[in-house]
């Protein structure tokens, strides 16, 4: 990509930055989330919400209102949006927006076995062509499998599948009771065999190995994400690059903070941490030999940006680990609009965009569970 | 008395701890899309006699009392290397933690209202045991104010 994208940025991208900065503006203010929390019941939620740029997007729900229906709607307008931004985009903006719908479908449907399998496939989308075809598939299979599990006749489920996502195996994938059939069945028709090859060491599905694949894929998604970015250059990879890297890092984190009281050993914790970002190499080392929550704190406390995250941790907020690293995420994020001619707008709004979600859940399960002391835990983004 | 305290402990802890694993891990990862509409459950209610034909209410774990159990099994999670020779049956006596339904590295809040739903349990059949008492208690005093109404007529 040639320096001083100012020139030539807005002759492919410059509708799209344009409209991402609109709905940018559209984001839920301070004043907005003061009077959702003031809501006794969801109806109220729902009549509040009209009068921001969500409008009358619950509408056809009438009863009852649950929390779990305004997660999916907001998503699904969430997703209209990203996929308006998709089909209209040129390359190299194109595969940027691909390497991140890896995040979306992931998150749509998991079943206990398959969950995995979902993220296995999704998160591995690496610049590969018919990336558009392949989640319509992934989403086939993951129907199918979580069919089979909970005993529903395969013509039932095939009637609900994806038109676009028919691959001639289908009936198959149900009977298959191993990951390694499943993969022979399904890796020749995608393009993903090479990066399973990697990762695949063991054949048993028991619940650790399951977990073990599925962060050694994010992981290499994430890395593959971090290298496209780093080699596009530019102002792209200058707001990109650490708001990845502190996206590797907090893996590190999480993953180790859960790992405590579990069967994961030391030596399998370490390969899960991405290879890059602020702690790698050393920090992961000595985070991999980490055995409680002071020890690990004591790793961050080497690191100036991340000392100060781990102070809040607890406190008279009862903030917890994940809260505090949402909150960093917040702060970058909105930073990254203060740059114009870069690809990490769309990153940015598509984030901050999840969190607003995350938010008005929150407040609508405190008013449904009547639990208000918690109410205002949520993060305001503007 | 009983009753509020469970109420609090389900409401505070149980289903809010709920909310934030969701919050942490993404809604659609704790729902009911992760299990089975079949489970076994992890345990049984075990009611006894106790004095005066009371009935008295025990949570207690499920495959406890299996008397076909030959020896003690492992329960959880094994690493499995490569095809086992003989294939291991799937133990019903020893049922899984609902927690790995979920993955196994599952954020703090989620243990935490696995914790208070236990601890729910438990108050539960507690408040069960208690209400027998008081029916039972309440019933006795019925008995003896009619007996009392009965002999004052008779006495005067």
């Amino acid at each position: 990509m040639l320096e001083g994208a100012e020139l030539y940025f807005n002759v492919d991208h410059g509708y799209l930055e344009g409209l991402v900065r609109g709905c940018k503006a559209s984001l839920l203010t301070q004043q907005d989330y003061i009077n959702l929390v003031q809501c006794e019941t969801l109806e109220d939620l729902k009549i509040h919400l009209q009068t921001t740029d969500y409008g009358n997007f619950l509408a056809n729900h009438t009863n009852p209102l649950t929390v779990s229906k305004i997660d999916t709607e907001m998503r699904k307008r969430l997703c209209g949006e990203f996929e308006y931004f998709r089909n209209h985009s040129l390359e190299p903006l194109s595969t940027f927006l691909t390497y991140m719908t890896n995040e979306f479908p992931a998150q749509e449907v998991c079943t206990p076995c398959s969950q995995t399998l979902v993220t296995m496939f999704l998160r591995v989308q690496v610049n590969f062509h018919p990336v558009k075809r392949c989640s319509y598939m992934i989403d086939n299979v993951i129907l199918l499998m979580n069919g089979a599990l909970q005993k529903k006749s395969v013509k039932e489920i095939l009637g609900k599948c994806h038109p676009l996502g028919r691959f001639t195996e289908m009936e198959a994938v149900n009977i298959a009771e191993t990951p390694s059939d499943l993969f022979n069945a399904i890796l020749i028709e995608t393009p993903l065999a090479p990066f399973f090859q990697d990762c695949m060491s063991e054949n048993a599905l028991d619940e650790l190995n399951i977990e073990l694949l599925r962060n050694k894929l994010y992981k290499s998604y994430l890395e593959a994400f971090y290298k496209f970015c780093k080699n596009h250059g530019d102002v792209t990879a200058e707001v990109m690059c650490p708001i990845l890297e502190f996206e590797a890092d907090r893996r590190a984190f999480i993953i180790t903070l859960n790992s405590f009281g579990t069967e994961l050993s030391k030596e399998d914790r370490e390969t899960l941490y991405p290879t890059f970002g602020k702690l790698y190499p050393e920090g992961l080392r000595l985070l991999a030999q980490a055995e409680d929550f002071d020890q690990m704190k004591n790793v961050a406390d080497h690191y100036g940006v991340y000392k100060p995250l781990f102070e809040a941790v607890g406190g008279s907020g009862g903030k917890t680990l994940e809260d505090v690293f949402y909150e960093r995420e917040v702060q970058m994020n909105v930073l990254a609009f203060n740059r114009q001619f870069h690809y990490g707008v769309f990153y940015a709004y598509v984030k901050l965009k999840e969190q607003e979600i995350r938010n008005i859940v929150w407040i609508a399960e405190c008013i449904s569970q009547r639990h208000r002391t918690k109410i205002n835990s949520y993060i305001p983004i503007l | 008395m009983a009753a509020l305290d469970l109420r609090a402990e389900l409401d505070s802890l149980g289903w809010l701890s709920l909310a934030k694993a969701r919050y942490a891990m993404g809604a659609k990862s704790v729902g009911p899309l992760q299990y089975a509409s079949h489970m076994e459950p992890q345990v049984c209610l075990h009611a006894s006699e106790a004095q005066e034909g009371l009935q008295k209410f025990k949570v207690v774990r499920a495959g406890v009392h299996a008397p076909e159990e030959v020896g003690p099994r492992e329960a959880g999670l094994r690493r499995r290397k490569g095809p086992t020779k003989t294939p291991e049956p799937e133990s019903s006596e020893a049922p899984q933690d609902p927690l790995n339904w979920f993955g196994i590295l599952v954020p703090h809040s989620l243990r935490q209202a696995q914790a208070s739903f236990r601890d729910g349990l438990q108050l539960a059949a507690d408040i069960a045991s208690l209400q027998n008492r008081i029916d039972w208690g309440r019933s006795q005093l019925r008995g003896l104010q009619e007996k009392l109404k009965q002999l004052e007529p008779g006495a005067a």
